[in-house]
């Protein structure tokens, strides 16, 4: 098993208040990690240091190694937006800009100044194929991407991410606005990205967890309690409070 | 605890008295509203003409000779409006008429071809003496010198208090030959002042417009959390409360040097358009800012995500999403630049320029009413009408700004 991740005792603080404590793990290559666990533990915001997105944030300090392909990512050398473009990211809420379906898949092709039109056709294509949503749309491109529904949208936006060819994929709580069909597409639709992408999802829910994920890590107040297999974790939890997490104890 | 009767009540009266109150208060604004713009119309509609937006301002004076050859009978033409009348002697039709003023006119209803008046020359010295003057209709007739039948050199016209019916009379009786005109054109057309305001608004917003938004990017988008940014900001909306008279004052000191660079000599509308940009700036920057902040962050975080940099994102996401409100900015703008006269009466001048150039004085239509009002006889109708022409306009630019960014806002949410 190939680590893409490496993390080691990172510590994030928000001014003087610590959001995440001492946390090491390894993410998989071409496995899908989640992180579970209730709202506050911190669990978006480590999401956030895997494509520097904390960076935007004032105030905000992190300390500690995390390495992807055995390159430090949090030293101030690396390059923020090249990092970007191997690490993709799918919000919460679908966020399509207000423009064409096309030109949101090319958004960040033509951001790289790439303007050949049959290379991002071709991207275009490949991408909303990928993210299941070729069928649906393939009439329609140059339609305002306001006009497809939630679940819609938030494939488009995963075919934003893919139209840069990134080795990850982070997903934050990805179906959290979206109803129980659209939710299931998108879950069938992790199981076919994770062939050719390391995914990281943060999710509320503990069933989808358990459908999608080959891993997990269960956080509680900037800390990982558990890390382990999915299944090992869900079925035979070695601490007390992720087993009362779990069974629907609290949180 | 119970709730009573006369709780009930009380609460019911309290209720009623607040909702009646509300309802005084809009009906008093409105009535205001509409009673200011019933006497602006009222006063202003009888002078209200399409000649009044063409026209110069000022008259042109004419002082020509007749030539001598004048004998002849004419014969009126059937299609002369009846209140006109009509010279048999020297062929020419005059009516009465009141000038923007208000004063008595007599105008040029028709000349014959063969007049003596369609062949008069210039009698004033200068590059055009002796040249052929051709004289229109529409054009006032000031003053006919001519020879009575003793020989005596006599005038007739406004200028001895005659009207069009004493004229014709005069000179087709007592006139044996006519010897020397004196023609004005009418004037007070506001055309130069309406070409000065869109001077004004063309150049204030091609400097505030850019500069205001540029401020606005830097402030809300590079500079989010810079140390220095709150102050910046509340020195900024301190200056919106400065008076625009001090900006006038500053305009004049401080600005002049800069159009005296493009050879503007003492006001121009370059500097007024400088003055005016200034004032402006403020108010472009809080509306531009406030456009900005509503852009929500989950297109800033999408784009940045996708490995676009920071200018990417401003100027490909987030300012595309924020016009509807620059454009509001800009009606604003438009606004204010209509309605300001304090400030560029240093800087512009209050003459009334016919041919206004950007580096000439000149007023705008605000300062065309305050040049009208302050005069020694105030000429209430005309700024009356002047208001109207602005109401209009400004109707028009709103109308057609929120066409716009309501098509903008479509194409873009």
């Amino acid at each position: 098993m190939e680590n893409i991740f490496e993390i080691r005792d990172l510590d994030l603080y928000y001014g003087t208040n610590q959001a995440l404590k001492k946390i090491s793990m390894d993410i998989h290559r071409n496995e899908v990690t989640a992180f579970i666990g209730p709202s506050g533990c911190g669990k978006s915001t480590f999401l956030r240091c895997f494509n520097r997105m904390n960076d935007l944030i004032p105030d905000c300090r992190i300390e500690g190694k995390m390495t992807m392909n055995d390159t430090d990512i949090m030293s101030s050398k690396v390059n923020v937006v090249d990092l970007r473009t191997r690490v993709g990211m799918v919000f919460q809420k679908p966020n399509p800009f207000p423009m064409s379906i096309y030109d949101n898949v090319a958004y960040g092709l033509r951001c790289q100044n790439i303007k050949d039109k049959k290379v991002l056709d071709q991207i275009v294509t490949q991408s909303l194929k990928k993210a299941a949503l070729w069928e649906e749309v393939k009439d329609r491109l140059n339609e305002n991407a306001y006009k497809l529904s939630g679940g819609q949208q938030q494939r488009l936006c995963i075919a934003r991410a893919i139209s840069m060819e990134p080795d990850v994929i982070l997903m934050d709580e990805p179906t959290s606005a979206l109803d129980p069909i659209a939710t299931s597409k998108i879950e069938d639709l992790i199981q076919e990205l994770k062939r050719d992408y390391t995914i990281i999802i943060v999710t509320h829910s503990m069933q989808q967890a358990a459908r999608v994920s080959d891993y997990t890590a269960f956080f509680l107040l900037g800390e990982v309690i558990e890390f382990n297999t999915t299944k090992v974790l869900f079925q035979i939890p070695s601490d007390k409070r992720t087993e009362d997490y779990i069974t629907g104890r609290f949180g | 605890m119970k709730v009573t009767e006369t709780m009930i009540k009380k609460r019911k009266v309290k209720d009623r008295v607040l909702q009646t109150v509300t309802l005084i208060s809009s009906s008093i604004s409105v009535m205001i509203l509409i009673m200011l713009f019933f006497f602006i119309f009222q006063k202003g509609a009888g002078s209200l003409s399409f000649k009044l937006l063409t026209d110069d301002y000022w008259a042109k004076n004419y002082l020509l000779d007749i030539p001598s050859v004048q004998t002849g009978t004419y014969v009126k033409p059937a299609n002369l409006p009846s209140a006109s009348f009509w010279s048999v002697k020297y062929g020419f039709a005059v009516t009465d008429a009141l000038s923007h003023e208000k004063q008595k006119l007599i105008l040029i209803e028709y000349i014959d071809p063969a007049s003596p008046l369609a062949k008069m020359t210039d009698a004033s010295s200068g590059p055009n003496f002796g040249k052929a003057q051709l004289i229109s209709v529409g054009m006032q007739i000031h003053k006919i010198g001519y020879v009575d039948i003793n020989g005596d050199t006599r005038s007739a016209g406004t200028i001895a208090d005659q009207n069009a019916k004493t004229l014709v009379d005069t000179l087709d009786s007592s006139a044996l030959t006519l010897n020397q005109a004196y023609i004005k054109t009418t004037g007070g057309g506001i055309r130069g002042s309406i070409v000065s305001t869109f001077y004004l608004i063309l150049i204030s917003l091609l400097l505030a417009v850019p500069i205001g938004i540029m401020t606005a990017i830097y402030l809300n988008e590079y500079a989010k959390y810079n140390r220095f940014t709150p102050w910046l900001r509340s020195s900024i909306e301190m200056l919106t409360g400065v008076p625009s008279i001090t900006y006038g004052l500053m305009g004049m000191v401080v600005l002049y040097p800069v159009t005296a660079l493009f050879k503007a000599s003492g006001t121009s509308i370059l500097l007024g358009g400088l003055t005016l940009s200034v004032i402006l700036l403020p108010t472009v920057i809080r509306s531009t800012e406030e456009a900005l902040k509503v852009v929500p962050d989950n297109f800033r975080d999408a784009s940045l995500s996708l490995g676009a940099n920071q200018a990417q994102t401003i100027f490909r996401i987030v300012l595309p999403s924020a016009i509807p409100g620059i454009l509001s900015a800009i009606l604003l703008s438009l606004g204010r630049i209509i309605g300001e006269s304090a400030a560029l009466i240093y800087t512009m001048g209050t003459f009334v320029n016919d041919s206004p150039t950007v580096l000439t004085g000149g007023t705008s239509l605000a300062v065309h009413i305050w040049s009208l009002m302050s005069g020694e006889q105030p000429n209430f109708a005309l700024a009356s009408a002047i208001s109207i022409i602005i109401l209009i306009i400004v109707l028009i630019l709103n109308i057609s700004v929120k066409l716009l960014s309501g098509r903008l806002r479509k194409t873009w949410q």
